[in-house]
């Protein structure tokens, strides 16, 4: 497989080597990850990486996949605009 | 700030189906969709569903939409916001939405996520080419906005949505080049499997995709076989050429604005990977907090219908309590049990008893030997001498072949009869046996079979001529003495035939009924016509 040809991300348009690189040096969770490469910073939010992802890591450190996929998602899901919040707040007054 | 007893995130099956029970019970309900129409993927599928004549099984995925909505709209109390996304759960309870450019908030006493579930990626090379398409994004194209996305497609993946995506795009008018599935048995429903090898696609157990080939474009795909430890077989690549890839290899639950809430997971395979942790009442480890459908795990639509509707029927009975709901709260589970006790829910029952910890219900009778059948789609032999009735009764009237022969939770078949000769069943998971001395072969059933699964052969008449009865959902229909294609369950043309009835009423709902006449040696052989082009 051509390694740098197989992409992982799509948002942010990572490929397998990449990341595989990054676990054999030690980079062995998603949080790590996204913070070096941007994987999982796109508008689907890891929806699709993370989990490809997660298989390597568990592939390469034999870690359970259910430690490497606690989620750590915050609100809002997906963009807003601070004018979108702004509009709601004036609907309160 | 919105208040409301029940707020339902997701316009799906699961999500109107909570909205439905909780409004019935008289809960002021908001239901949220992301989209400008209610329904999930229920608004894209055209096929007849599976399930319980109870669930609206036989019916189409489009048709039941359509009810649905009707349904929601004649409660009042149950009000739909649609193009409204839901971005936040926050830990007091309040919850933010997007609409109409404003971030709303809402307060409601309970909750009942329905977000569904997300596409599963496949790493290979060059899988960014412009062509590599998820199945969704195929159906939505083709049977929402009526686009076809390509004309020659490969199919990753053999479960039901790579089944019956691919029996989509020939209705369509693509051309699939293959089905590739890296377990060594089909994934899906084997009558869905049959529908389509019966059309002439291949399908391929133990295989992969390397990758993809194409300058600007998918133009082929390098394919490799695997070893029963699904290893790559070195050697046995083989190339075709597709000008599209579909992916159609699993879905994930779609969890993210659960993992906001405080609510616990647990990664559990068998279930669709990081599912939230509930209890049999659809409710979380957060108070208040319910889930339903796909993103509870992933399943079927009649399981999300079911899902639904409990996680609504709890909802209702924890914020007004002192209502009757536990008689139909008790029966929606047992009809969720029922659903689930076949052959084909042992996946989801293991891993329910990772989710509760409780020990596997009654196994059942395993079907785990691959059998010619479920390695290719084409029923042998031995299957087919299972269901047809001996020689004297073949010659003294004409009779039904339910070529179905995987048990699968599904029982119109058994409700459309109208002499009573299919066996009642005492599981929905039960084969249909003919009673041929009742059988007439009216072919009443052969269009109510979501599977298409029933077939009609008249060979009572002197001579070499004989009649088989099909169904049949392509374009253009043939009409009466046109002269047909006579297809083998591998698509193979065995010969020809002269159509004798076509019967295309409203009642068929585009299942088109057609009789041909053809050589008595084939009736056992024939299971598709093809309607010749003339050019």
């Amino acid at each position: 497989m051509n390694d740098d040809k197989t992409i992982v991300c799509r948002c942010e348009d990572i490929d397998i080597e990449t990341i595989r690189k990054l676990i054999d040096q030690g980079v062995t969770s998603l949080e790590e990850i996204k913070r070096i490469t941007r994987c999982g910073m796109g508008p689907c939010q890891g929806k699709t990486c993370g989990p490809v992802i997660a298989r390597e890591i568990a592939m390469k450190t034999g870690q359970p996949m259910e430690e490497i996929l606690s989620p750590r998602s915050r609100p809002p899901f997906g963009g807003v605009l601070f004018q979108e919040v702004l509009e709601g707040i004036d609907d309160e007054e | 700030m919105i208040t409301c007893d029940l707020l339902v995130i997701g316009g799906g099956p699961a999500g109107i189906s909570a909205a439905v029970a909780a409004g019935k019970a008289g809960l002021k309900v908001l239901l949220l969709e992301e989209r400008e129409r209610l329904g999930g993927q229920l608004t894209k599928q055209t096929h007849r569903f599976f399930g319980s004549v109870a669930e609206r099984a036989g019916t189409r995925g489009i048709a039941i939409i359509k009810d649905l909505e009707t349904v929601v709209a004649q409660l009042e109390n149950v009000e739909v916001s649609l193009s409204t996304t839901a971005l936040g759960i926050y830990e007091d309870g309040v919850s933010t939405a997007l609409k109409s450019g404003k971030m709303i908030k809402i307060k409601p006493k309970a909750i009942v996520v329905a977000t569904g579930a997300f596409e599963k990626f496949l790493p290979f090379e060059n899988n960014d080419l412009p062509g590599v398409y998820g199945a969704g994004a195929v159906q939505t194209l083709m049977n929402i906005y009526g686009v076809l996305p390509a004309r020659r497609i490969l199919m990753i993946g053999s479960g039901n949505i790579g089944l019956i995506v691919s029996y989509q795009l020939v209705q369509a008018g693509a051309e699939v080049v293959g089905v590739i599935e890296a377990s060594p048995k089909i994934g899906g429903y084997l009558v869905h499997a049959s529908k389509i090898r019966r059309l002439g696609i291949p399908i391929y157990p133990s295989c992969t995709i390397k990758k993809a080939f194409g300058q600007d474009r998918v133009a082929g795909a390098e394919l490799v076989r695997l070893d029963e430890k699904w290893k790559e077989i070195p050697g046995s690549q083989f190339t075709v050429d597709c000008d599209a890839i579909c992916l159609a290899v699993g879905l994930n639950p779609l969890i993210d604005l659960l993992g906001q809430s405080g609510c616990q997971f647990k990664y559990i395979p068998e279930l669709g990977g990081q599912v939230p942790i509930r209890d049999e009442s659809m409710r979380t480890n957060v108070p208040h907090l319910y889930i339903a459908g796909d993103l509870s795990s992933i399943e079927e639509a009649t399981a999300a219908l079911l899902e639904g509707e409990l996680a609504g029927l709890s909802a209702a009975k924890q914020i007004r309590p002192g209502q009757s709901l536990e008689a139909r709260i008790e029966e929606v589970k047992t009809h969720l049990r029922a659903l689930r006790s076949g052959p084909v829910g042992e996946k989801i029952r293991s891993g329910l008893s990772k989710l509760t910890g409780e020990a596997l219900p009654t196994p059942s009778p395993r079907t785990n030997a691959i059998d010619e059948l479920s390695r290719t789609g084409i029923a042998s032999p031995a299957n087919l001498a299972g269901v047809l009735p001996d020689e004297k009764r073949k010659k003294s009237r004409a009779y039904a072949v339910i070529e179905c022969y995987q048990q699968i939770p599904c029982d119109p078949c058994v409700h459309n009869c109208p002499f009573g000769a299919i066996k009642p069943f005492s599981d929905i998971n039960d084969l249909p046996i003919v009673d041929f001395d009742l059988c007439t072969g009216c072919g009443q059933c052969i269009g109510r079979c979501p599977g298409l699964a029933i077939f009609t052969v008249d060979e009572t008449r002197d001579g070499d001529r004989a009649k088989i009865t099909l169904p049949y959902e392509f374009l253009p229909k043939p009409v009466r003495e046109e002269m047909v294609d006579l297809l083998d369950r591998s698509g193979k043309c065995v010969g020809q035939g002269v159509v004798k009835s076509v019967l295309n009423t409203p009642k068929q709902d585009k299942t088109t009924i057609v009789t041909v006449e053809i050589h008595r040696n084939l009736v056992q052989d024939v299971r598709q016509i093809r309607v010749v082009q003339k050019s």
